[in-house]
């Protein structure tokens, strides 16, 4: 035997060579095959797989972009900074929502900023970004959020009037105080709106969200706005799934693909607070609906040749297809958490993530005293950044770990004690993968992204192969 | 960039047509796209935006 014929690496999991793991996917005849590490992954006919693990084109493709693929990973991982901010201009909301993650005492009688301060947190952000940003070629991104952004409206208005041009802004609201007025405002001002919305009736969504004096019309509210954004690409919709409206998942994806909304997230309800795990469904119960809300988007979209792009699904699509395209950042390792994005609170707090807020241990500083170069760097931000699933069992030995990226940090520490355990929603993510490569095996996944994802400028193919092992 | 601005430069098929069926899938699939990380949604908010530059 010859030298080059032992040489180390030529054999996959073995010495240096490829360790490519297969992986089920409940698919009648695919299976994945997978570098972990990289995200490499490929789809392999069942009967060929002997092959392709013992020579072929797999291993060739692989030999060919491992480096590539391991750059970008690095990038992905550990190489970027922030370009966006959830801001809080207020801590306080109408609603009570049990299952918020903010505090309930926070929310009936928390900060609200004004106007005055409002202005001085956006000069200090704009001071900030101007430094990380100058050349980047697009605008640093600020989200106001909540609790219910809108009961501020007055200093939100003046902050957006008077920085118009300099932030990409954004809304997200329940929507039960948005007037005519406000909504001219924001269509004027080119502000993306999310609006919150958990049920196909009023008596399901009413069943989710609560006002906290009297009764507030919520539901209505809602359809309302989205029959005035008919025909927008701005606006999104948040479903947040519990036991209330898991039974009625295909429902509500019929009302809004029917109200031509663009996307939507029918995201599993947050568990930091307790509040949140008792409305929980289990991963195993609501992996089934859920998966049939998805083929229920597929089928409205083979009727009426329009997509309502499942947001969340999609980015597990894309985690697969394109790792940096993920429009989403929770289902990564780290997360973008302190890294694509921070959050600040109304007293002026910075936070990881707005998910953190009613976790006081981890303000990492506050604008207006430290700025926000001195959070970046604390302890607090730097144990949410340092959460890496390479590095904590269960997830360091799992397949599909930078599919998922095991969210959320503020879950698995409040859940399961520490940063180093396992997420919330480990086999509802485990299903959702798996599904999403059934969708590449049968060649629909394009169905399930929007129109033209991979089409724009600076979109490169790594790898684009179908073929015979 | 405000989606509506500008055309979706769709490459997929009309999914109502005959040529949407289901096929047969190769021996071996692998793809992969990059581009500028530039992602900052989280489960709070998310721009799903057709046909963004990168």
């Amino acid at each position: 035997m010859s030298a080059e014929e032992m040489a180390s690496g030529r054999l996959v999991n073995s010495g240096g060579g490829p360790s490519l793991l297969p992986w089920d996917i409940g698919h009648a005849t695919h299976l994945a095959v997978m570098e972990p590490e990289t995200a490499f992954w490929s789809l392999v006919r069942k009967d060929r797989l002997a092959d392709a693990l013992t020579g072929g084109e797999l291993l060739a493709l692989y030999r060919q972009k491992r480096s590539a693929f391991e750059q970008e990973m690095a990038l992905l991982r550990f190489g970027l900074s922030p370009s966006a901010v959830y801001f809080n201009p207020t801590d306080r909301c109408n609603l009570d929502c049990s299952y918020c993650y903010i505090p309930q005492a926070m929310r009936q009688g928390g900060e609200q900023m004004s106007a005055e301060r409002l202005h001085e947190a956006l000069s200090r952000l704009q001071d900030y970004f101007a430094g990380t940003m100058a050349r980047v070629g697009r605008l640093p991104r600020v989200i106001f959020h909540g609790a219910e952004p809108l009961l501020n409206f007055k200093a939100l208005r003046q902050g957006i009037e008077a920085f118009d041009g300099r932030f990409e802004f954004g809304v997200q609201t329940n929507a039960t105080l948005l007037t005519e007025e406000m909504l001219g405002f924001f269509q004027d001002h080119r502000v993306s709106l999310g609006l919150s919305l958990d049920g196909p009736t009023a008596e399901i969504t009413h069943d989710a969200r609560h006002a906290r004096e009297g009764r507030v019309e919520v539901h209505g509210a809602v359809l309302r706005t989205l029959e005035k954004l008919r025909g927008s690409r701005r606006h999104s919709v948040i479903v947040t799934v519990t036991r209330h409206n898991v039974g009625v998942l295909n429902e509500m994806v019929e009302l809004l693909h029917g109200l031509e909304v663009p996307a939507c997230l029918l995201n599993m309800t947050r568990c930091t607070l307790e509040g949140g795990r008792q409305a929980r469904v289990p991963d195993h119960e609501a992996a089934p609906p859920f998966l049939a809300a998805l083929e229920r988007t597929h089928a409205l979209y083979r009727e009426t040749g329009r997509k309502l792009v499942v947001g969340n699904f999609a980015n597990i699509l894309l985690a697969i297809l394109a790792p940096t395209a993920r429009r989403l950042m929770c289902d990564l390792s780290p997360c973008g958490g302190g890294r694509a994005f921070f959050a600040v609170a109304a007293n002026g707090d910075l936070f990881p993530c707005s998910e953190f807020i009613g976790l006081s241990s981890f303000a990492g500083g506050n604008l207006f005293e430290g700025g926000v170069r001195a959070a970046l760097e604390s302890p607090a931000f730097a144990k949410v950044i340092g959460r890496d699933v390479d590095r904590f069992d269960p997830c360091r030995r799992c397949a599909i770990r930078h599919f998922c990226g095991s969210p959320c940090p503020a879950e698995a520490h409040e859940m399961h004690g520490g940063m180093d355990r396992l997420g919330a929603f480990c086999a509802f993510y485990e299903e959702q993968t798996r599904y999403a490569f059934r969708l590449i095996a049968d060649g629909k996944a394009d169905d399930f992204l929007w129109n033209g994802w991979d089409q724009g400028e600076g979109m490169a193919t790594l790898l684009d192969f179908a073929g015979g092992v | 960039m405000n989606p509506s601005d500008e055309a979706p430069p769709t490459q997929q098929p009309d999914p109502r047509s005959p040529d949407a069926a289901p096929r047969v899938s190769p021996e071996v699939i692998s793809r992969r796209k990059s581009c500028t990380a530039d992602g900052v949604g989280l489960s709070h908010y998310i721009l799903m935006e057709e046909s963004r530059p990168k």
